[in-house]
C-alpha cells in the first residue's frame, strides 16, 4: 500500500516537473529573435554589422518633398516623426533597410511607404570608414510619441542578428496634444 | 445460451450509450449549428470588424477615364470604386488588406484583383499604421461592355489571430473566413477631385 502511494506521488511529481519544463521553455520566436543593442538618443549604438547614432527627432504636421521635380506637401492622419540617424559600417559594406518606431504602449509603426521615391531614406548602403546620414520617417499617433523606442536592423527578418534599440526619451506635449516643438511643415528638400 | 444473449445485449447498450454521449457532446460544441447559419448581412452604416481591420464603407461609384486614383485603366474601360475608411486594429503596421473585400458581382470578373489606393495621395497599397484611420479606395476594373450596376455586392472576409502558428511558432493572422455580405448603392462619383500621384 505504502509502495503504491509512493509510486503515485512520484508519478505526479514527474508530471509536474515535465509541465514546468514545458511552460518555462522559451518559444521558437524568442530563440531566433533579433539580438538587441541598447542605447539612447545621441549614443553610438554598435551592432554586429553596423553602428547607428540617432542625432535628433523632429515632428511636423506636413512634409514638403521633391517628387520628380515637383514639390509636394504630404499630410498625415497623425503626426510625422523624422529621425536623423548617422550610420557607419563596422567591418564590411552592408545595407541598413528596416526601422520601426515602437510607442510606449508597444504599438509598432514601420517607416512610411508613401515617400519611397525620396532621397536620403532607408535602405542606405554603408561602407567601412564612410559614415552616412539618413532620415527615418514615421507616421505615428500623437499619443505614441513620448518615451518611444527606435528599432533599426539590416533586414526584415533579423533572426539572430543585431537590432539597434534606441530609446528616444520623453517628449513634452503642447496644448493641442501634439509635441511642443511640432512644426507646421518640415522641408525634406533641404540636405540632411 | 441465455448468458451469451445477455452479454450481447449489455455490449449493445454500452455502445448505444457511448454513441449517444458522443453525439450529445458534438451538439453541445456546436457541430450541427454552425453549418446552416446564413451569412450575416452587414449594414453599411456600422463599422465592420474583420479581425485586423475596422471598416467603415463610405460610398461606391463607377468611374472611367485613363486613371482612377493613379491606377491605370484599360482604354475605354470602367472601374467600380469603393471608398472605405480602414483602421488597423493590430499592434503593427500592416498591409494585409488585399483579401478582406471580395466583389461578388457579375460586372466584375471574379479573378480581378482590385487596386487598393490611399486616397490621401494615391499611394498604391501602402502599409497602414496601428490606430490611424485612413480613407482607402478599392478599384475593381469592370468587364468590357458591361452596364454599370446600381448596387454593389461584396463579401467581407476576416482572419483570426494565432499566438503561435504551427510551422514557425510565430504570431500571425490566419484562416480567412467570410464574415458577412455587404450591399452598397452605386452612386455618383467622388466628393472631391481624385488626387493623382
Amino acid at each position: 500500500m505504502m509502495r503504491k502511494m509512493a509510486n503515485v506521488i512520484l508519478l505526479l511529481l514527474a508530471t509536474a516537473l515535465c509541465y514546468g519544463l514545458q511552460v518555462s521553455k522559451p518559444h521558437y520566436a524568442e530563440l531566433i529573435g533579433p539580438i538587441p543593442a541598447y542605447g539612447k538618443l545621441g549614443d553610438a549604438v554598435v551592432g554586429r554589422g553596423f553602428e547607428a547614432r540617432a542625432a535628433k527627432v523632429a515632428f511636423s504636421r506636413n512634409l514638403k518633398v521633391d517628387r520628380y521635380g515637383q514639390t509636394k506637401v504630404f499630410t498625415t492622419g497623425g503626426i510625422w516623426a523624422v529621425v536623423t540617424v548617422e550610420f557607419a559600417a563596422s567591418a564590411q559594406s552592408t545595407t541598413v533597410a528596416v526601422a520601426s518606431w515602437r510607442g510606449p504602449t508597444g504599438l509598432a509603426y514601420d517607416q512610411t511607404e508613401r515617400l519611397s521615391f525620396a532621397d536620403g531614406l532607408l535602405p542606405v548602403a554603408i561602407d567601412p570608414g564612410l559614415p552616412k546620414k539618413a532620415r527615418l520617417i514615421f507616421e505615428v499617433r500623437p499619443d505614441e510619441v513620448s518615451n518611444a523606442t527606435l528599432l533599426i536592423s539590416e533586414k526584415l527578418m533579423s533572426a539572430l542578428d543585431s537590432q539597434a534599440e534606441i530609446s528616444l526619451g520623453p517628449v513634452a506635449a503642447g496644448a493641442d496634444g501634439l509635441p511642443a516643438e511640432t512644426v507646421d511643415t518640415l522641408d525634406l528638400t533641404q540636405p540632411i | 445460451m441465455l448468458e451469451a444473449a445477455r452479454s450481447r445485449l449489455k455490449a449493445g447498450i454500452v455502445a448505444g450509450i457511448g454513441t449517444a454521449a458522443a453525439i450529445a457532446v458534438a451538439g453541445v460544441l456546436g457541430a450541427f449549428g454552425a453549418r446552416h447559419e446564413p451569412m450575416p448581412v452587414l449594414a453599411q452604416t456600422s463599422r465592420i470588424e474583420t479581425g485586423q481591420w475596422l471598416l467603415q464603407p463610405l460610398k461606391a461609384y463607377v468611374t472611367d477615364g485613363k486613371h482612377a486614383y493613379g491606377a491605370p485603366l484599360k482604354p475605354g474601360g470602367k472601374a467600380l470604386v469603393l471608398e472605405v475608411e480602414m483602421t488597423n486594429r493590430t499592434a503593427k503596421s500592416s498591409k494585409d488588406y488585399f483579401e478582406i473585400l471580395r466583389a461578388s458581382q457579375t460586372a466584375v470578373d471574379a479573378a480581378t484583383k482590385p487596386f487598393i489606393v490611399l486616397m490621401r495621395d494615391s499611394t498604391l497599397s501602402p502599409e497602414l499604421h496601428p490606430g490611424m484611420p485612413e480613407r482607402m479606395a478599392y478599384i475593381w476594373e469592370m468587364q468590357p461592355g458591361v452596364v454599370s450596376p446600381t448596387s454593389f455586392d461584396l463579401m467581407v472576409i476576416g482572419k483570426t489571430y494565432k499566438q503561435r502558428d504551427n510551422l514557425y511558432g510565430l504570431p500571425g493572422w490566419f484562416n480567412p473566413t467570410p464574415i458577412g455580405t455587404l450591399t452598397l448603392a452605386v452612386g455618383a462619383g467622388p466628393d472631391k477631385a481624385q488626387v493623382q500621384p
